[in-house]
């Protein structure tokens, strides 16, 4: 674990994570509280999978963001609760109290090792190796029983936030700094030589303190004098490695000091010879109210030959000292809840409505008679607009801050796997909505994982292929019309058709052998599936793609994939710009209002009637300079009723997008202003050639042109 | 007061409250929980290529809604607009929709007993929006599943299932 960590910060200088350290632990800490909430809640009988569910994605979220950030001992117990609650929600395994507790437990421990990595590696790492093993367990499906299991004791922390947490474990800290002296009275034995352990174990443990041997006066037992800074719980817990507990009998010999933690009574003792099944929750803690570990697993029935013993005793004693906590540094930030700057955005668009609408009634006063009025509403006018533009910078940020943390974590990931990979970005100034970043991030993650675990091969297995050794993944992102297209593409293997059917068909899962490609694609979004041959700890539970489903239909994105076997693979992200403030240019056909993003606009200018030329079936072609641009005609596209004796349109506005340029026919320029993109989709559908829809400042809805849709027209 | 009582009554009964409306000489009632608000009818921005039932959408108070004229979907003789055209806001499952009526006439509470299943009859409203036909006196009263009816895909108000 150390090593890991000494790598990260001697290689950070090629890349700072440590700006997304901070996201990473609220992250790591809300889906920690939640799992918790939801185990405490959880009823045993009739575990819903919406639930099971839950929980996997939390320990699954916590780690991913733990193994590419290298806090590999957080990466490595999540990986085991992930185990077991893999198990859980595929209904392999009936959940029980115990398994409730022990997760409840690793809950704990992984706060704890998230608030020593947040405090900066400082003090020594506790140990998870008992928990990690029970875990595994219970995931293989057996009852973990008390002779297979050695106890490591977590310092026993309250569950509290991370904050609170320093509070309380400062107090113990520094008294059990103290040595004491200690008889230690043990027995009586069957055999006494098994004592003898006991001087082994300082021995190995020089920290531990001084042992030595007493006369005894009794032949089945065994007296030592221990000068020693352990508290009582934790030598006990040594101990109980080569005796059982009830058998060690400490008598303080120094009455001044007496160690802190003896003062809390976990009932350890009492429970002696009970079975683990112990404990549940069923009489309702409060959520969040400090647990106890867990009677049952303290005690040790004097079997010899503990597997690895020397390793689990190191380990133990780095548990016995607890964890130096430090308070995180203060973040410069204030997390806000979306839906608050949401409001506030909504209120601000409100606000510029009502202000154009002032705006457009004072046109008409006289500023010799209302100077006051006028410099007011100027006034108003500039503050709006500024209002406006900081409540809307708030909230977007460009993509770099997303893409910038995969080059690090794919270096890493491509290391461990022994491939080759390259990564380019593209777009990486486009500005994205902060929600839809913060959203965007966890499935882009599992995505680019899953390119560089299941797509791109080994070096030697491309070279074979024919393609260079060196893979390429490719993260773009781009506004296109009135959404975000973000693509993660990479020239690996691709999918492979026959494996997904098959695999489809052992879940169980309706399929048919002339299922069009994209339908079988799409069959990798199904919860639980995956084709990887081996779960690894990268990926391969099938769980990352169930997410990125769930994750972008939530931003009422959708997802495409285009894969071709042995050439690679592409994912495209689709997100509506569900929120922005645009620049437009309203254009008026007929009676009606449209807006053109001022972005795509090119061009306008009147047009002569000899200009516009026809093709064939009666397209029309415009000569621009020394250009022939296709001519959409809007009254025609958006079906706008006119009376024949209104005027034609006669102007013509050049837009330019995906590349090319289309000259729109329109009656009228009205102006430019800024405009809330609002959401068609949100209450209504998708309207074709539309991007979004808008509230002009007299309160009537208009519509945005989606120019990319209209030059797509163009070309069919 | 006994309003309370009442309430209490008709829940032990399975009574529900309806919010009736005239479309041409017929009687419709939707459960009043699915109601949101009811307004007078403004021109709303037309929606091109959208099927003539959908009149476009209006801007209730920041949110874009869309309006659905029912008269055009029921296929009512006439569908005029004027001061006196009112649009009821609907909130259903996650959306907001507009339909415009005739005219609001009530609020009723049908008990269980009163709702007749109805006949299989070839009609536009698709089969299975009709949650039964509730008598009132001489009168009928059309009861409408309001959410099935407006999510249906002849409404075309939600994305085509693909």
């Amino acid at each position: 674990m150390a090593e890991a960590h000494q790598e990260n910060s001697s290689s950070g200088a090629d890349f700072d994570l440590s700006q997304f350290y901070q996201i990473f632990f609220e992250e790591a800490g809300e889906n920690i509280d939640l799992m918790e909430q939801v185990l405490l809640t959880l009823n045993l009988e009739t575990a819903d999978d919406e639930e099971l569910n839950g929980i996997f994605r939390c320990a699954h979220s916590v780690k991913g963001g733990a193994a590419t950030f290298g806090f590999s001992d957080v990466a490595e117990l999540t990986h085991q609760m992930e185990s077991l609650l893999d198990r859980l929600r595929r209904h392999e395994l009936q959940p029980n109290a115990t398994m409730v507790d022990v997760l409840l437990e690793s809950a704990d421990a992984a706060r704890v090792l998230l608030a020593r990595h947040q405090a900066g590696d400082t003090g020594e790492s506790p140990s998870n190796v008992d928990l990690v093993r029970r875990i595994s367990l219970l995931a293989a499906g057996e009852v973990a029983t008390p002779a297979a299991v050695m106890l490591v004791v977590q310092a026993p922390l309250p569950v509290a936030p991370m904050v609170r947490l320093v509070e309380h474990v400062l107090p113990v800290s520094p008294s059990v700094k103290t040595t004491r002296s200690l008889e230690v009275r043990i027995g009586p034995l069957e055999r006494p030589v098994e004592a003898d352990a006991i001087k082994e174990l300082f021995r190995d443990i020089p920290s531990l303190g001084v042992i030595s041997v007493l006369a005894s006066s009794q032949a089945d037992t065994r007296v030592f004098a221990i000068e020693t800074s352990s508290s009582d719980e934790d030598l006990l817990d040594l101990f109980a490695f080569h005796v059982a507990r009830e058998q060690v009998h400490i008598k303080c010999l120094d009455p001044v000091t007496e160690s802190p933690e003896a003062a809390f009574d976990y009932g350890f003792f009492d429970r002696v010879g009970d079975l683990p099944e112990v404990t549940s929750y069923d009489d309702d803690p409060p959520p969040g109210a400090p647990l106890a570990p867990l009677p049952g697993f303290g005690f040790f029935e004097g079997a010899p030959g503990v597997p690895k013993l020397d390793v689990a005793i190191v380990e133990a004693k780095a548990a016995t000292r607890p964890v130096a906590l430090l308070a995180p540094p203060e973040a410069a930030t204030i997390r806000v809840a979306i839906s608050k700057v949401d409001q506030l955005i909504n209120l601000v668009g409100e606000l510029v409505i009502t202000q154009a609408m002032l705006a457009q009634n004072s046109r008409a006063l006289d500023s010799a008679l209302y100077p006051q009025l006028l410099t007011g509403l100027a006034d108003l006018d500039r503050n709006t607009r500024d209002l406006q533009e900081s409540v809307m910078s708030i909230r977007m940020i460009p993509m770099s801050v997303v893409f910038s943390r995969f080059p690090r974590m794919l270096r890493d990931l491509a290391g461990k796997l022994d491939k080759k990979v390259d990564f380019v970005t593209q777009g990486e100034s486009t500005e994205l909505d902060k929600g839809l970043v913060e959203k965007i991030t966890d499935p882009l993650t599992h995505l680019v994982r899953n390119s560089c675990d299941h797509g791109i091969e080994m070096p030697a297995d491309r070279v074979r292929a024919g393609k260079p050794e060196t893979g390429t993944i490719t993260l773009s992102a781009v506004h296109q019309g009135g959404s975000i297209v973000i693509e993660v593409r990479d020239d690996g293997r691709g999918l492979s058709r026959e494996k997904i059917l098959s695999k489809a068909r052992e879940r169980g899962l309706e399929v048919s052998d002339n299922m069009p490609d994209a339908e079988v694609w799409m069959l990798i979004f199904a919860p639980g599936f995956s084709t990887a041959d081996v779960v690894t700890d990268v990926s391969g539970r099938g769980v990352g793609m169930d997410v990125v489903k769930r994750n972008i239909a939530a931003l009422n994105g959708s997802v495409e994939i285009d894969s071709a076997e042995g050439y690679g693979m592409k994912v495209s992200i689709r997100l509506p710009l569900t929120l922005a403030i645009m620049d437009g240019m309203s254009v008026g056909v007929g009676h009606e209002v449209y807006i053109l993003p001022l972005s795509s606009v090119v061009e306008s200018f009147q047009v002569k009637a000899d200009a516009v030329s026809t093709v064939g079936q009666g397209a029309q072609l415009v000569k621009v300079r020394d250009e022939y641009m296709p001519v959409i005609e809007l009254e025609k596209v958006f079906q706008v009723p006119r009376f024949d004796f209104e005027k034609s349109c006669d102007i013509m506005v050049v837009v330019e997008a995906d590349g090319s340029r289309v000259a729109l026919l329109v009656d009228e320029l009205l102006g430019q202003q800024q405009v809330v993109v609002k959401n068609l989709e949100s209450n209504y559908r998708k309207v074709p050639n539309i991007s979004g829809a808008t509230i002009l400042g007299d309160g009537k809805v208009a519509l945005i042109l989606d120019t990319g849709a209209l030059v797509r027209r163009s070309r069919h | 007061m006994g309003a309370m009582e009442k309430m209490g009554d008709s829940v032990l009964a399975g009574a529900r409250e309806y919010l009736t409306f005239r479309l041409d000489q017929e009687e419709y009632g939707i459960d009043i929980l699915k109601v949101q608000e009811i307004r007078g009818y403004e021109p709303p921005t037309r929606i091109a290529n959208a099927p003539n039932f959908i009149k476009g959408v209006v801007n209730l108070r920041g949110t874009i809604v869309p309006i659905v004229d029912m008269r055009l979907k029921f296929s009512c003789s006439k569908a005029e607009y004027n001061d006196f055209t009112v649009v009821i806001i609907l909130k259903l499952n996650q959306r907001i929709v507009g339909i415009v009526v005739d005219s609001v006439s009530d609020v009723m509470e049908l008990s269980t007993d009163s709702v007749k299943s109805a006949p299989d009859v070839d009609s536009v409203i698709e089969r299975g929006a009709v949650l039964g036909l509730g008598s009132l006196g001489d009168r009928m009263l059309i009861l409408l599943d309001i959410e099935k009816l407006m999510s249906g895909a002849a409404m075309a108000l939600v994305p085509d299932a693909d």
